[in-house]
This record gives C-alpha cells, structure tokens and sequence, in this order.
C-alpha cells in the first residue's frame, strides 16, 4: 500500500506529513485498529508500514542524495526527474507515504492532493525564500489545476482525494490525510475553482 | 488571407480541471476586446457538461470579437487541458473549435501551460507512470 501525497509546492505538503508520525505513532495511537480499510489495517497491524519516521518518503530529499535526475531545466533553477529511478529508489524503500509535487508521477493507491488559493500559495512560497518568479509560475499550476488533473488523468477520480489547505492548519492538513490513510475520506476532485486568479 | 495586424487578436484560454475563461486581446496583448463569463455556467454542470460550457463561453466570446472586427485569433493556451492526451476538464479543444466553427480563422495555437517545479520537476508531456 502507497499513498502519495502531491500538490503544487507550497501547498504544505513537507509541513503536514512531517507531522503525520508524531499524530500516530509518537502519540501511541494504533493506526491498524483505527483503519477502516482491511488492506490497509493488516499492513499497519504486521508494523511493516507503521508510520514512523521512516514510513514517509520526502521525494525532494531523495532525488538530491541520489541524484535521481536527467537533466536541467535552467530557467527554473530545476532538475528534471528521473521518474524510472525515483520509482525503483522509492520502491526500495517501501515507504506508506511518499510525499512531492512529483508523487502522482509514481505508483499509488490513493493520492492526497493538497490545494491552496493561488495568492495565498504565492504568499507562502515568498515567505519561505522563494523568487517572484517561481512564486508566481507555481501559483499560475495552482490555478490551472495542473497537478489535480494530472493525478486524476494518471490514477483515476477514484483514487484522488483533494484537500483544501489555504485556510487549515498544518496539524489540521496532516489529521486530513491520516483520514485518507485509514480509509475514513471519500474520493473527490474539483472540489475548488482557483482560475480567477489569472484574471 | 494576409495576416493583417488590424484584424487579428490573441485568444488567451485558460482551461482548468473543470473550468475555462478567456480573454481577447489586441496583438500587443495590451488591449482586451472581449472576456469571457463563462465559468458559472461550467460551475453549475460539472458532472457532464463542461465542454458544452467552454463551447458556449466561447460562442458567446467569438460573436463579442466579430463585432470587433477581429477576423482571425492566435491561441494562448493554458492549462492541462492544452496539454495532456486525455483532457479531464472542458479542454481547450472544444473551445478552439467553436470558435472555428465561429467562422474566426485561427492561426499559431501555443501551449503555455505552467510547469510546477521545486528545484525539480517532471520530463515534459509526462502522462503517467
Ligand atoms: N496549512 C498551512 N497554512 C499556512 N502556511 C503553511 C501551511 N502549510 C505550510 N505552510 C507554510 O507554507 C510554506 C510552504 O510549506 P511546505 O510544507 O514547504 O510546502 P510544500 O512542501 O508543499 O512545498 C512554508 O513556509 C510553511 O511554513
Ligand atoms: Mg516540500
């Protein structure tokens, strides 16, 4: 069992599933007997996936240790993934939650996508450092659904649960997803409508 | 037909999951002729009927731009439904279609959409894994 949690960066994705471990294991909650899905409940249970600190994957941290690229995309500062690679390093490593913008890309049963409100979003990545420009190019993906669409063109509607975080908390984010986990969320998609935001 | 300066205008499509809008400018981009209303109408049937809304918005936007005298259109498109193989949301198709069927000649159609990146991103026109 995977889930992948993906969203336009700056979307808290990094914030909340940091917090994930601590809102189950840390807090001796057994995620296996919360789990309403039996899948997901006899592999929690058997500890192999347990939630700990090494049951989430940070994808961005991966890809640099490991250099997992092919190429660079010199006008956004970016590597261009080895998505073949990433996939057999994070198989690997068999990790319950895979966490980055290029989650979606890579096998999954659920996919979590986080949103946020484009000008909120743009606000948050200038707070975290980031230039205007990538600000503004992730917060133009926010409002065109790029990642949404993608990861329900890739996994299906059924597969997809879309999470708005602009007015919640990173706690609340990460609660949201322990839901997906143990199967207490329903599907959705389409759920917010940011195109406004481009005037 | 010559391309002439004075009759042509840029179509900027911005095409969501489940929503499209659209704006007509000059060639310049600095002047818009006319903009779209068209995402209550995509809103209210989201289940089924988001290419038939991007259809009329743009039906509605072409009459706006004739009137204008805007003969031919130049597309802009934004969005994952100018991108992907198979659009999930209304797309961009349905609405340079109509326009088309409008009688507006369309001329270069750009794909512009914006690529998500974190010091990393995808190989482009990636569709799944
Ligand atoms: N739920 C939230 N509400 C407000 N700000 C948030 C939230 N989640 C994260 N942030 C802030 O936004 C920025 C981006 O968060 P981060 O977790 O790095 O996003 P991502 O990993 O999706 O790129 C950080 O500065 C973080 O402190
Ligand atoms: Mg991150």
């Amino acid at each position: 069992m995977r889930i992948a949690v993906t969203g336009t960066p700056g979307t808290g994705k990094t914030s909340a599933t940091e917090l994930l471990p601590d809102r189950f294991g840390d807090r001796g909650v057994d995620l296996g007997s919360v789990a309403t899905d039996g899948e997901i409940r006899a592999e929690l249970s058997s500890g192999r996936n347990r939630l700990s600190t090494d049951g989430v994957c940070h994808l961005n941290d991966l890809l640099e240790s490991e250099s997992l690229y092919t190429d660079v995309d010199e006008d956004r500062d970016s590597v261009i993934a080895d998505l073949d690679a990433l996939e057999a390093a994070v198989d690997d490593r068999a990790p319950l939650v895979v966490e980055s913008h290029l989650s979606h890309h890579l096998q999954a049963d659920r996919v979590v996508v986080l949103r946020c409100e484009p000008t909120e979003l743009e606000r948050r990545l200038r707070d975290r450092g980031e230039s205007a420009a990538k600000a503004r190019e992730n917060a133009e993906s926010e409002a065109l659904d790029v990642i949404l669409a993608e990861a329900v063109e890739i996994h299906g509607r059924d597969a997809v649960y879309e999470i708005d975080t602009t007015d919640i908390d990173p706690v609340s984010v990460a609660d949201r997803i322990a839901d997906v986990v143990v199967g207490k969320r329903d599907p959705s998609a389409g759920t917010v409508d940011f195109v406004g935001y481009l005037g | 037909m010559s391309q002439d300066d004075d009759k042509w205008g840029i179509a900027h499509v911005h095409a969501s999951f489940n929503n499209t809008i659209m704006t007509v400018t000059d060639l310049t981009g600095a002047e818009t002729i006319a903009k779209s209303s068209g995402g209550t109408a995509v809103k209210q049937n989201r289940d089924e009927a988001s290419p038939y809304a991007a259809m009329q918005m743009a039906e509605g936007v072409a009459e706006e731009v004739k009137a204008a005298g805007i003969t031919g259109l130049h597309v802009r498109v934004r969005g994952p439904g100018g991108n992907l193989q198979k659009s999930p949301g209304p797309g961009a198709q349905a609405t340079i279609r109509a326009l088309a069927r409008s009688g507006i000649e369309i001329g270069r159609i750009e794909d512009v959409t914006p690529i998500p990146h974190d010091g990393s991103r995808a190989p482009k026109g990636k569709g799944g894994f």
